[in-house]
């Protein structure tokens, strides 16, 4: 379960670089980007997860004795909140920037913005 | 051809690394010291059934409020980024809005908002809380822009929002300095019965707060993108 | 005691953050000041932390989230470190937004709030001790400073933007995997809970750690994957460089400082070397760079390269590890925020356009306080730390890393002085003046002034640093307050403060000492005198005179190698600037400093040397060093020649000494360069005297004193500039003393001391004279010059006395020194020496033959017609000295025996026997006065004789000659002066290629060159530049994990 999980995880981050690097869409590296933080999210996630584990709440089923032994670890889980929201206000930057770029120079290509050298 | 290789190699390198992380991962079948103490203690600390809750509100209430922040930053941004020069015309639309989804927003732009405002307010009960809440509401006004693009959501309003429900999560942060443990305690209010929605002491009152700002958020960040729609078209 | 807790920082930001927004963009003006109020209270919490801390009052604070401990909740805490940090940023906070005023007012509210929350979370950063808490903290900064970056307008910032956002984001991205992975190995997120867990003992853990150190090492713009970095520097809003660069990396800095123990102590050596790589790499880099802004970045860069050393290296410096990464860290502060803010005001984007302050003194002083802070001069903090840096590392055997840094630290002070050099003397007829704001104004002055206090603080923090001797220095600074003040008045301030000085400081020197502070002191002064000539105000001279003659006389004084060393820079420096004074002295101003920094860098380390193996810094530690003796002593060697310009060393003297004022030529010459002598003398002291332990040493700087003798005179001798024939002949000089010191024998040295006294005596008259002549007749050139014995007689007769006493020929002072010499390298035995000596003593009399015949003897020029005998300002000085060569000469043994006695101390052996007025030597007698006597009556009796054989002979006037009848094409031609030496040219031209300076010239442009093809890598496309970040990752990666 973990293995899966953790392959997706890294194979997105990897993919999202390779998009990065390769694709010279603006657009499209900002896509990239979304795909490195996704992959990043599902690893925060499945480092919390526990074998067994249901999620952390205290419900009837989990009840409130011995919780310890039944919950997958909820500390991932907050975090990964915190890096969706992060990665989203990073997205909506970069795209108002996009936007920008795209006024500037009428083009989205980012080898068209090489201006300052050295 | 070679800069393929070469962004490959670097691509191949950087999951090289990420092998020694995979092998030494390992398998695990007991929670760390920290999530214990939370799972054993949390609910008598806190007082909230969502464990995630009270991290995200309570424990790590400090990540919470920059991440408030970083979209309250992006906001501003965003506001005087793409408002310079702002033309403001308005555009003849190539075609109409499809019927289907303008009698969908008319339906369902007050229920998502209902639900939005339920998934915050349960925050502490219930997976969801003030973020996915706010997310939701956001997506409401998706709804409306996209079923009528010369919509003008009210900015004085939503920033009012924003802003004073932004002044009143630090205020509630600031009330726990004074009369309960620190920065952000929930304690503040009474913490009630445990697995009610009037419980876990100020979770609900700071997870609206959060909710409303994080909805108001999202929603001006988008109303600054649709003005500058209008300027590309 | 109660102080505002930490946590209000965050809050009241936060809030006023929030109700901002609830203005609306119409209020900017009131958000403004509501923006300083928040930034104003930020600084005061932090500060009264600083206090309370700083003075033990209180305890370190924690403040817990909710009121839960740690690892369960995020703290924050505040110390004493965390304190001066978050002060050091809130106060950019305060004088940024001051400084940003119109651009924060016209692009409203929404760009206030961001510089709020970036200040704010600047701060978090630097208090959390949480990782995650780190992280969310990073991006809010990054996120603010993305949008901080756009207030510029143009395309140019926009993308530097958007690269910075892709980069930051790469960083973060792995920064997050790090924090991730290392909750999942160590099952905490709090930095001092994974630091007890010890996480090295795990591999995962450790990759996990190394991931977050190095991406809070990219952070920081590591060389070299920073491109992103230096593009933001150099398209965004000064005030926001200024921001990056002092508040930001700061606070960055101090995080990586926070979270390099996570690896426990394993990767302290690889930061240190990413530090050097940095900070060497950036500065070689910026050699090229000729946009301001751009520079500045490169220089930013360096600064945090340097600091990561420390950082590394903190267990080895131990407890000085806060004081030197403090000294580093502030004035890099307050230099890099000053300079940032500063191209804001002049607005040129390159370094040549800031030619346009070269009449404002005022913005030169700001801009020169800034430079020499971020190079390390005294009294600044860089340079108690950089002291203490490589005193640290020496004495722990070290020495490369010292060689490394002060390979950076050079490279840094070639681009650096060389801006400088632009803007004191560079062209500025074209360029468009600026208007001064005075809000834009008013943060820079506060930096400037913030460093010579900071400075002033921290200098009694080293162990050895109270006995540093401030009173020159204050004098110096209340007459450059003064400077409004005529010359007249200031002239006399001068003199009086150094009589009185001299006067309390003589009682407490030795001899040798004693002999120097004479020259230094009493020639200052006089030289002074002639100061009187100049109308006017002569904005800047007294400080920088003043400053050259603190320093002076700090190095006589020293007690201790750091105070030596510290009276050897404010030395350097003043002359600097007195050199640069000149009319076309900015190249030579350059090379000058760059050969002194170089210099002043082989000094430290050889002080450094010296040290190991002793608690104290007491210049007895010269004495026996025990560590690599002969590196050590030739290091100290190699110093100090820079000073005397010994042969490959001698570069900049020339143009120097030439292109100088006419009263600082003889400043620079006859008195300065005895500085070098005196280093020398303190050396081969140490080195054992008589015993000559390292005489394999003195005997290459025998040779080495030689051959400059021989190439000093030779140059000379094809000179057409009358001052830059005194100044190779001035190299020539010092070879002959460099010479007499080496051989490490009684005479040896008499005759060397006996140099230093004559030529501080003639080389000032000759110095002076000439100077005094080319301010009337205005050009240096001999052959434009000719028979102005008519017109200035006394210069004549000044001048024919000064040549006497240089040649060294009977009856003046220069003799005692050419006898002693010979007896000297007789008794050595250094024959081929000696005839090298002898053979360039011939030559110098060609040269000194050419100066008073083409100046003064033939025809006069038309145009010199009315030209007045020199000033009666020059003519003082100039008769004074000319009195003491007068007494050396008729009663040498009142100089000679007193000397003697003084050297005996070192050489007792073989030295001169007198016998009432007469030395004996093992190869002869000398009876010094009997000589002059014999040979100036003589010279009196057949004057006489001639001029009353010639009364009647018919004197030939200008006209009448004739001519055949031709026009020469270049009347210069026909001068006798004019290449007057070609067929000696013919026979010796291979001896005067330029070898040196070639060869200097061509390690610059290797250096230029590598620099100009490495800077390629930054191609400015910002895929380029994630693939250098990722690229870095993997390969510290393969360097620390895999190998």
């Amino acid at each position: 379960m973990e293995i899966i999980a953790l392959i997706t995880g890294f194979s997105l981050i990897l993919i999202g670089l390779y998009g990065i690097l390769s694709k010279r869409n603006i657009i499209k590296i900002i896509v990239g980007f979304s795909l490195f933080d996704t992959g990043l999210h599902v690893l925060i996630v499945t480092v919390g997860y526990i074998k067994g584990g249901t999620a952390p709440i205290l419900d009837s089923v989990v009840g409130t004795t011995d919780v310890a032994s039944k919950i997958v670890d909820p500390v991932p889980q907050a975090l990964v909140l915190t890096a969706i929201v992060i990665g989203l206000g990073v997205t909506a930057l970069m795209l108002a920037y996009a936007l920008k770029m795209y006024q500037a120079k009428k083009s989205l290509d980012i080898s068209d913005f090489k201006d300052m050298k050295w | 051809m070679i800069r393929n290789f070469f962004i490959i190699a670097i691509v191949a390198g950087l999951a090289a690394i990420f092998v020694t992380l995979f092998w030494n991962f390992g398998d695990s079948t007991t929670l760390t010291p920290l999530a214990t103490h939370y799972a054993d203690k949390g609910a008598a600390e806190v007082g909230a059934p969502n464990l995630v809750t009270s991290i995200v509100v309570t424990y790590r209430g400090f990540d919470t409020l920059g991440e408030v922040t970083i979209l309250f930053l992006v906001a501003s941004i965003v506001s005087f980024f793409l408002k310079r020069e702002k033309l403001q015309k308005d555009i003849e639309l190539k075609r109409e809005t499809s019927e289907i989804i303008l009698t969908a927003s008319k339906l369902l732009v007050p229920i998502v908002m209902v639900l939005g405002v339920y998934v915050f307010i349960n925050g502490h009960l219930t997976p969801g809380g003030g973020f996915q809440g706010g997310a939701i509401i956001a997506t409401a006004f998706v709804l409306l822009l996209m079923a009528n693009p010369d919509f003008k959501i009210n900015h004085r309003i939503i920033s009012i929002v924003e802003s004073v429900s932004g002044i009143s999560f630090v205020l509630v942060g600031v009330f726990g300095i004074l009369l309960a443990g620190g920065f952000l305690d929930n304690k503040v209010l009474p913490l009630g019965t445990f697995g009610k929605i009037f419980s876990a002491g100020a979770i609900p009152l700071i997870y609206s707060f959060v909710g409303l700002k994080v909805g108001s958020e999202l929603s001006n960040i988008l109303s600054n993108f649709q003005g500058i729609q209008k300027e590309e078209m | 005691m109660n102080l505002i807790s930490p946590i209000y920082i965050v809050a009241v930001s936060l809030g006023i953050a929030f109700f901002m927004g609830l203005l609306g963009n119409k209020a900017q003006r009131s958000s403004y000041l509501i923006l300083l109020a928040a930034l104003l209270f930020n600084t005061f919490v932090s500060l009264q932390w600083v206090f309370g801390l700083g003075s033990g009052l209180v305890e370190a604070m924690q403040v817990y989230t909710a009121g839960f401990k740690p690892p369960f909740s995020i703290n924050l805490l505040m110390g004493l470190n965390e304190s001066v940090i978050t002060a050091l940023i809130n106060i950019v906070g305060v004088l940024g937004a001051i400084y940003m005023m119109s651009s924060l007012k016209k692009n409203g509210t929404g760009s206030q709030v961001v510089f709020l929350i970036l200040f704010m979370s600047l701060n978090v950063i630097v208090l959390s001790r949480d990782l995650f808490n780190i992280f969310v903290f990073l991006e809010v900064g990054s996120i603010a400073l993305a949008g901080l970056i756009i207030l510029q307008k143009g395309t140019n910032a926009i993308s530097a933007g958007f690269k910075y956002m892709l980069a930051t984001g790469i960083i973060s991205g792995i920064l997050l995997i790090g924090i991730i992975f290392i909750y999942r190995f160590t099952g905490s997120l709090n930095i001092d809970s994974i630091i007890t867990a010890n996480p090295i003992l795990k591999q995962g853990a450790f990759v996990s750690a190394f991931l977050i150190i190095i991406a809070i090492v990219l952070e920081l713009k590591s060389f070299p994957a920073n491109g992103w970095g230096l593009d933001v520097y150099e398209a965004s809003h000064p005030g926001i460089g200024a921001i990056l660069s002092a508040a930001s990396a700061t606070a960055t800095y101090f995080v990586l400082y926070k979270i390099v123990d996570i690896a426990g102590s394993q990767l302290n050596y690889y930061i240190s070397i990413i530090g050097v790589i940095s900070f060497v790499g950036s500065n070689l880099l910026a050699l090229k760079q000729e946009n301001s802004k751009r520079l500045l970045g490169y220089s930013s860069i360096g600064q945090i390269g340097l600091l990561m050393i420390i950082l590394g290296f903190k267990d080895i410096l131990g407890e000085n590890t806060t004081y030197v990464a403090f000294g580093i860290l502030v004035s890099h502060y307050l230099a890099k925020a000053g300079l940032f803010w500063l191209s804001g005001i002049v607005k040129q984007k390159n370094i040549k356009g800031w030619a346009v302050i070269r009449k404002k003194p005022y913005f030169l002083f700001l801009m020169g306080t800034f430079i020499f802070a971020l190079i390390g001069f005294p009294p600044f903090p860089s340079f108690f730390a950089k002291w203490t840096l490589v005193m640290d590392l020496v004495n722990t055997g070290n020495i490369s890393w010292v060689v490394a840094i002060l390979f950076g630290s050079m490279m840094e002070a070639v681009y650096m002085i060389r801006w400088f050099g632009y803007a004191i003397k560079g062209e500025n007829e074209d360029i468009k003046d600026f208007k001064i704001d005075i809000y834009k104004i008013i943060p820079v002055g506060i930096f400037a002034v913030a460093l010579y206090v900071v400075g002033y603080f921290v200098a009694p923090h080293t162990e050895v640093g109270t006995a540093i001797n401030f009173i020159p220095l204050y004098f110096v600074a209340a007459i450059f307050i003064l400077d409004f003040l005529p010359v007249i008045i200031k002239n006399t301030l001068a003199i009086v403060g150094m009589i009185l000085y001299f006067y309390n400081i003589y009682p407490d020197l030795d001899n040798m000492r004693l002999i120097f502070e004479a020259i230094f002191m009493v020639g200052g002064i006089l030289t002074l005198i002639a100061g009187y000539a100049y109308k006017g105000k002569r904005p800047g001279f007294y400080p920088v005179a003043l400053l050259m003659y603190a320093g002076l006389t700090a190095i006589i004084e020293a007690q201790t190698t750091l105070q030596f060393f510290f009276g050897w820079e404010v030395m350097t420096a003043g002359s600097y600037f007195l050199i640069i004074r000149g009319k076309r002295s900015m190249p030579h101003g350059l090379s000058y400093m760059l050969f002194s920094i170089g210099g002043a860098y082989a000094l430290l380390t050889g002080l450094g040397m010296a040290h190991v193996g002793h608690a104290s810094f007491s210049m007895e530690i010269l004495n026996g060093i025990s560590y690599l003796p002969y590196l050590a002593y030739g290091l100290l060697i190699v110093g100090f020649l820079s000073k005397t310009a010994a042969l490959g060393l001698h570069i900049w003297l020339p143009g120097a000494h030439g292109e100088a004022e006419s009263d600082v030529s003889p400043m620079v010459s006859a008195i300065l360069l005895k500085a070098g002598v005196f280093g020398i003398v303190l050396t081969l002291i140490g080195m054992g005297a008589s015993n000559n332990q390292y005489s394999e040493l003195a005997y290459a700087l025998g040779w080495l004193g030689a051959i400059t003798a021989l190439a000093g005179n030779l140059m000379a001798v094809f000179q057409e500039d009358a001052k830059r024939l005194l100044a190779y002949s001035s190299i020539g000089q010092l070879g002959y003393i460099v010479l007499g010191l080496a051989m490490m024998t009684h005479l040896g040295w008499l005759g060397g001391f006996s140099y230093v006294i004559n030529h501080f005596l003639y080389k000032a008259v000759l110095f002076l004279t000439i100077g005094a002549v080319v301010m009337r007749v205005g050009t240096h050139n001999m052959y434009q010059m000719g028979g102005l014995i008519k017109r200035m007689p006394l210069a004549f007769i000044a001048v024919m006395i000064g040549i006497i006493a240089l040649s060294g020929v009977p009856p003046l002072s220069g003799f005692a020194g050419k006898w002693l010499f010979y007896n000297a390298i007789l008794e050595k035995g250094w024959y081929f020496q000696g005839a090298i000596m002898f053979f360039s003593g011939g030559i110098a009399f060609m040269y000194l033959w050419r100066l008073i015949h083409t100046v003064f003897l033939g025809q006069l020029k038309d145009n010199h017609r009315n030209v007045k005998e020199i000033s009666i300002w020059f003519l003082i000085p100039i008769y004074t000295l000319l009195a003491g060569i007068m007494v050396y000469s008729m009663k040498p043994q009142w100089v000679l025996q007193p000397l003697g006695n003084m050297i005996a101390k070192w050489f007792p052996e073989g030295q001169l026997q007198w016998v009432g007025e007469t030395a004996i030597s093992q190869y002869g007698q000398w009876a010094g006065s009997l000589v002059a006597i014999t040979i100036m009556g003589s010279f009196i009796i057949v004057l006489v004789l001639l001029m009353l054989s010639t009364r009647k002979a018919h004197k030939v006037k200008q006209f009448d000659i004739t001519y055949s009848g031709e026009r020469p094409e270049r009347p210069e031609t026909t001068h006798v002066a004019y290449n007057v030496f070609e067929g000696l040219y013919k026979a010796m031209w291979p001896a005067t290629i330029p070898l040196v300076e070639a060869w200097w010239n061509k390690i610059t442009e290797i250096l230029h060159n590598i620099a100009d093809v490495t800077r390629r890598i930054y191609s400015s496309n910002g895929q380029v530049y994630v693939a250098h970040i990722v690229l870095f990752i993997i390969v510290s990666y393969l360097v620390i994990i895999g190998g």
